[in-house]
């Protein structure tokens, strides 16, 4: 464990920034005494926040450990100043108590705090339910769909059903696959411009509307992954003015780009849910200020660079984020919902969804933080990111804002 | 003609508490017959009885076969296997075609909810219901309540709880309703994929899911038999979750009353929703439930067919 010294860094307590202060951490912990032996940092200035909490975490080992392996991911948690996520492996779906305990083990001695979801179904596949019941005595935190949903509306009533035995919460990444069908960006304008396949937003309106009725009927509480237009969350206020627990989240990237962007045709582009029009884009963030969206989720997804640097078509989709999130959007999120509900959007909220502990800066306390610049802004270069990936939109872009660090349980990461 | 308030036995809900008294007093009565060397009394003689079922038994067919026997009736075995049914024969010609032949009462057993009411709208013949669809399976249920009472007295405060398939189980519900009606206490525990969502009618019954909490203090404990079709059907996962969660097992029967009865309709899945260790233990009173379906169906007969307790 390190012993730091931060000078001259502004601490987020209370739901509030501080004045310039110092701070002195030791074993994990926010002390007040001064430390002998500590690393010191001239923060000048930067924010100290609490650390975050990633929801949609998949590193995709053991079965592609040739794309990125669990210490890549810690890597870059700790980069990105991630105390924990929600982990839910879709390569290799948590249907069973052996394969949880398995991931549990390596989870235990990485110094995270994970939580892990189980599959509803088994392999994923929407057929045979998993033993939900034995998965959650052993400790899953709630229940996927490994975003990949393709079941009939009889099963996903008897998985839910089943599972609402374990009062624990079901996630769903709301898209038809029919609709879908071969479609790689959003259905409108810039589509059509481009002759690329689309996926209209009733191809996720149609799984959501699908899912809170069914919600409502069981009594089973929700989360919506990645929600990306008004539609969708209209059903979801209307859902919840009905009495559902229900959750939702907006991907990181669909905050920050709309399908403008396809016009670079960059494949570090083709996300599932794809990115939409400005209209949706703008919907999201009116959503985050008006409270009807909870977190914003990082869906984190290592792919190699060959199925990625390859045409648009024909890359495989998904972005990392972890080491990005926070500076790529930062400055954004204070102007639209001020630094309270910046930092309820992607640290305690998404523990809170995910049943973890979250944590907040307290002199006395635990401190898991993230050190952030601000005002100083940024070149995303391979540099910054772990391991041998690099498939982010913002690759060799400006972001607005920098991390200096993290410190998370007692282990001081400079950036 | 009957002894009871009724001429046909459809189910045990609405049934009136004496008339289940006098059922369950008869089919005692009964028990003594089957104790002695001759087991045999001339109760039915002339009358003829046709067992109906278009849903394989061996249990339950037997059982009402030996009682007609047992009771010198004249019986007729009518089985879907060997019948016109499957030459495309419908019921109610298959129900004309055999009243036409004289018969006095009919036992039948049907994958159909309300098939017995439907036979006797349509015919002169008392109806006896050996199970249809998951709605009832009266003389289980009677022969269930005997047992309770020979063993512990009353079943006016008694605490029975039926664990397993409630959604479809005719064995449940008769339970269900026959013990209320007789002033027991039941609780219901079940996976939520076998459960009856709507639970209105079910007035003075506890639902628990903890099958630890759902057998604590309990008297009889009832274990239903779970069909293999509820996991190819995606109602359940597998037979060892099930096993792990609603089994009735040693470690769980340690939170019931020490003198439990165990109880199981038959045909008992061993290691699933029963252990063989409970199954064969000193407190499983499983093959009496066997002897008391017996006098149970003898008393349904005897008392529908007009004879009185007293006889």
């Amino acid at each position: 464990m390190n012993k730091l010294i931060i000078k001259n860094v502004r601490p987020f307590v209370d739901g509030a920034l501080q004045p310039k202060t110092t701070m002195h951490l030791a074993d994990g912990r926010w002390v007040d005494e001064p430390l002998e032996d500590a690393i010191e940092i001239e923060a000048e200035g930067a924010y100290a926040l609490p650390a975050l909490f990633a929801l949609g975490l998949d590193f995709q080992e053991p079965l592609r450990d040739d794309i990125y392996t669990f210490q890549n991911g810690f890597s870059a948690m700790r980069r990105g100043g991630f105390y924990g996520g929600l982990y839910e492996s879709k390569a290799n779906p948590i249907d069973n108590v052996q394969k949880l305990s398995a991931i549990q083990q390596i989870f235990s001695k990485s110094g995270f705090t994970f939580s892990i979801l189980g599959a509803f179904s088994k392999r994923n596949e929407c057929e045979q339910l998993s033993e939900m019941l034995d998965l959650n005595s052993y400790g899953v935190s709630g229940f996927g769909d490994g975003d990949h949903l393709n079941a009939t509306t009889r099963f996903l009533r008897l998985a839910m059903e089943y599972g609402s035995m374990t009062s624990k919460r079901f996630f769903f990444l709301p898209l038809d696959f029919s609709l879908r069908h071969t479609g790689v960006v959003h259905e409108g304008d810039v589509a059509d411009v481009l002759g690329m396949r689309g996926i209209p937003r009733v191809a996720e309106t149609i799984v959501v509307h699908s899912i809170l009725e069914m919600a409502l009927f069981l009594k089973v509480p929700i989360h919506l992954k990645q929600i990306t237009c008004a539609e969708s969350l209209s059903l979801i206020e209307r859902a919840r003015a009905r009495g559902l627990d229900v959750t939702c989240d907006v991907g990181l990237y669909h905050l920050l780009f709309d399908d403008t962007c396809l016009f670079d045709l960059d494949s570090h582009f083709y996300l599932i849910p794809p990115i939409r029009s400005p209209k949706d884009k703008e919907a999201l963030w009116d959503g985050l200020k008006k409270g009807s969206i909870q977190a914003i989720s990082c869906n984190h997804t290592p792919i190699l660079r060959q199925e990625k640097e390859v045409n648009f078509e024909d890359a495989v989709p998904g972005a990392i984020s972890l080491e990005v999130a926070l500076p790529a959007i930062w400055s954004a999120l204070v102007n639209g919902v001020g630094e309270k509900r910046a930092i309820d959007l992607f640290s305690e909220n998404p523990a809170k969804i995910a049943g973890a502990e979250p944590r907040r800066l307290q002199k006395g306390e635990v401190a898991d933080l993230v050190l952030l610049q601000p005002d100083k802004k940024q070149v995303v270069n391979p540099t910054l990111l772990a391991g041998a990936v690099r498939n982010t939109p913002l690759l060799n872009r400006e972001m607005p804002s920098s991390i200096i660090g993290s410190y998370i349980q007692g282990i001081w990461t400079k950036v | 003609m009957s002894a009871l308030h009724m001429k046909h036995l459809f189910g045990l809900r609405g049934i009136a508490e004496s008339d289940i008294r006098t059922i369950l007093d008869t089919a005692m009565d009964f028990r003594q017959v089957l104790e002695r060397p001759v087991k045999k009394v001339p109760s039915l003689r002339g009358v003829t009885v046709v067992n109906l079922f278009f849903e394989n038994s061996t249990r339950t067919r037997t059982s009402f076969e030996l009682a007609e026997k047992r009771l010198s009736a004249d019986t007729i075995n009518f089985t879907t296997s060997n019948s016109s049914v499957k030459k495309g024969e419908t019921l109610l010609d298959t129900l004309r075609n055999i009243e036409a032949m004289k018969i006095d009462l009919v036992v039948v057993r049907h994958k159909g909810t309300g098939v017995p009411q439907f036979l006797a709208d349509n015919s002169r013949a008392i109806i006896v219901n050996a199970g249809d669809g998951a709605h009832e399976h009266p003389t289980q249920g009677l022969l269930d309540m005997l047992t309770i009472e020979q063993h512990l007295g009353s079943l006016k405060g008694k605490r029975v709880t039926i664990i397993g398939d409630i959604r479809h189980s005719r064995v449940a519900r008769s339970n269900l309703w026959g013990l209320t009606t007789m002033g027991a206490e039941v609780t219901l525990c079940a996976p939520s994929t076998l459960a009856p969502r709507n639970t209105e009618f079910f007035n003075g019954v506890r639902w628990e899911q903890d099958v630890r909490k759902a057998v604590k203090e309990a008297d009889a404990v009832i274990a239903l038999r779970l069909q293999k079709e509820r996991m190819e059907d995606s109602l359940l996962p597998s037979m060892r979750e099930y096993r792990n969660f609603f089994g009735v097992t040693r470690e769980v029967l340690e939170q019931a009353n020490q003198s439990v009865l165990i109880m199981h309709p038959g045909p008992i899945n061993r290691g699933v929703e029963l252990d063989s260790e409970m199954a064969d233990s000193e407190q499983s009173v499983i093959l009496e439930q066997v002897t008391n379906g017996l006098a149970v169906r003898m008393a349904v007969l005897f008392l529908l067919s007009g004879g009185r307790a007293s006889e």
